[in-house]
């Protein structure tokens, strides 16, 4: 490896732990600010002992930068506190929901991206044709519906009127398909968009003149010169849309009552469980960090100018 | 020597929407093995539209109107007929201007050498491609060929990927290469390499080669014919030398007034 290679590699993994760390502390102070927790959990008549008392067995007594460095460290652990409601560690609950965002997710993302990336090179190939101009229609539509009414509709038809599949809950691969189809629909669209634009572009590059001069078939060019050049930006956003997805795809769990992460976020929210908020909000910043590095490692292995 | 390729009253239309814009109107246009011809003219004049108007790479609002383009006796362009794509890169390779871009960033020279190879040359062996990825390399003048295989493009200097562009073009041993502009981006002793090389090329190999260039200085320098272009017309064609020092048309000397060496 390159000296210079090295120097770059550094500075990028010191600005994410960097950006990591600004995350956990607003996680922290956002915490903080929301008020009394103790009022929440007992009540605004209780009576000043046991809310001292509370206080006390929370560790709220203790000055603010040892709250801090306890947090930190129990991050470090594995240990992202106790909820208020469930009386439970938090990193366990989210070890119980995960798998479910990730059967979502995964198929949701897979959908996506079997659908966006053919239907946006198929346009950009055929710029300017009614194939383009069709599709470019159905991704707009798509990045425009609202998630929480396509669901809903989605819901009404399938499950209701044509009573194909259930309208919620999961257990099932039966049970996966409306939601998946749901989430789906805006990174479908949002990477058709993206796939145009990049393949648009990347097709006019002289190199791809030059492999159709060299008599190279129309899919080699298409695919392994255009796409190939193509595709960088494509994944930064599928990974980057997974990383959104996985912590918390709070509209399409709520319809489908998917006993996922944004389910349980939700939860936290409504009932101020401050604790488990802040456990859900760290879990997403350290998906987000990982998910960046995955970004970098893909660039360097796609392109070797950035090696 | 026999004809290679000849353009014959060729006129190229572009539909925009205004309406029908003629880009090459009439032109002729004659190669023969072991012959370079120049194509020499102003920005516009059409040159680059003649060079990709023989290998079918004409813009999708652009398309043949009278005419025809024949190789090796066989019609490849005609109106409503285009059979370009059982010659490019075997029976004809092309170079661009831009080398550094004609490239792919992505793929290691090695790769792209045997990509074309592999494309042209039936059942190839893994042996051979780079027996002969090696072999075009060394054509090329190439230092130490085996380094520059296994480099991506923007580990190499300007000139040596113009080189590879050259070698990419001809590693399937075409019988025609056009070189459109392919020197333009280049300094002035790179250029003078590059043009060498091509002389070279075209005495070991006998290929036949169309070289478009605005510079006629440096057309006068390589070719043995020069056809001078002008609004998509052919307005002058012949030897080099009696193009140079005879010239017909007062196009033509304009274009020579502008050279400040000459006069
Ligand atoms: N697809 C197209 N649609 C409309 N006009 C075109 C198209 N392609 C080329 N032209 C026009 O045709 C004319 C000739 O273009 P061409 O590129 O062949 O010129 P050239 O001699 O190669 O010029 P240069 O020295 O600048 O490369 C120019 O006026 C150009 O604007
Ligand atoms: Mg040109």
């Amino acid at each position: 490896m390159k000296a210079s290679t090295v120097r770059r590699v550094g500075s990028r993994l010191a600005s994410l732990f960097a950006s990591l760390l600004i995350a956990l502390s607003l996680a922290f102070l956002l915490g903080r600010l929301s008020g009394d927790p103790t009022a929440t959990i007992l009540g605004p008549l209780a009576p000043p002992e046991q809310r001292e008392a509370l206080r006390h067995e929370l560790g709220l007594d203790l000055p603010l930068v040892v709250q801090y460095f306890d947090y930190l460290r129990g991050i470090l652990t594995g240990d992202l506190g106790q909820s208020l409601q469930f009386y439970q560690s938090n990193t366990s609950m989210i070890a119980d929901r995960l798998p479910y965002t990730l059967q979502l997710v995964a198929a949701g993302m897979g959908l996506a991206v079997c659908v966006g990336v053919p239907l946006g090179v198929l346009a950009a190939t055929r710029e300017g044709t009614w194939w383009d101009r069709a599709a470019s229609t159905v991704a707009l539509l798509g990045q425009s519906v609202p998630v929480f009414w396509f669901g809903m509709m989605l819901v009404v038809l399938f499950a209701v009127k044509l009573g194909w599949l259930p309208a919620g809950q999961s257990g099932t691969p039966k049970h996966l398909i409306l939601p998946a189809l749901t989430m789906s629909v805006y990174p479908m669209a949002h990477i058709a968009r993206l796939t145009r634009a990049s393949m648009s572009e990347a097709l006019a590059e002289p190199y791809i003149d030059s492999a159709r001069a060299r008599g190279l078939g129309n899919r080699r060019v298409v695919w392994r010169h255009a796409f190939a050049n193509a595709m960088m930006p494509i994944l930064t956003i599928v990974v980057l849309q997974t990383g959104i997805l996985l912590s918390g795809a709070v509209a399409v769990e709520y319809v489908y009552s998917w006993p996922g992460l944004g389910q349980l976020a939700l939860q936290a929210i409504q009932f101020r469980d401050f604790p488990l908020v802040q456990a859900i909000v760290v879990f997403g910043a350290l998906v987000f960090v990982l998910l960046n590095l995955v970004v970098d490692v893909l660039h360097s292995i796609v392109d070797p100018r950035v090696r | 020597m026999s004809v290679l390729l000849k353009a014959d009253g060729l006129a190229v239309t572009a539909r925009l929407a205004g309406g029908d814009l003629r880009l090459l109107d009439d032109v002729d246009l004659e190669i023969r093995r072991g012959q370079i011809v120049g194509v020499v003219g102003e920005s516009g004049s059409g040159k680059t539209t003649l060079a990709r108007c023989v290998v079918g790479l004409l813009d999708r609002n652009v398309r043949v109107e009278h005419g025809s383009v024949t190789l090796a006796g066989d019609v490849v362009v005609a109106p409503g007929v285009d059979r370009t794509d059982r010659v490019r890169g075997s029976a004809v390779g092309m170079v661009f201007q831009d080398a550094s871009r004609s490239l792919n960033p992505l793929m290691r020279v090695r790769t792209q050498l045997a990509e074309v190879l592999r494309r042209h040359v039936r059942d190839i062996t893994r042996a051979e491609v780079r027996r002969r990825s090696l072999e075009v390399l060394e054509q090329m003048r190439i230092a130490d060929p085996s380094r520059v295989l296994d480099s991506y493009p923007h580990q190499l200097s300007g000139g040596l990927r113009q080189r590879v562009a050259i070698a990419l073009a001809v590693v399937t041993r075409p019988a025609l290469v056009i070189a459109d502009e392919c020197t333009t981006a280049l300094d002035v002793t790179t250029q003078t390499k590059v043009v060498g090389l091509f002389r070279t090329l075209v005495d070991e190999l006998g290929i036949g080669l169309l070289f478009v260039t605005h510079d006629l200085m440096l057309a006068s320098d390589l070719c043995d014919r020069i056809t001078v272009m002008s609004g998509g017309r052919v307005v002058e064609a012949g030897d080099a030398a009696s193009v140079l020092d005879r010239p017909q048309q007062d196009y033509t000397r304009r274009l020579l007034a502008a050279i400040p060496s000459w006069t």
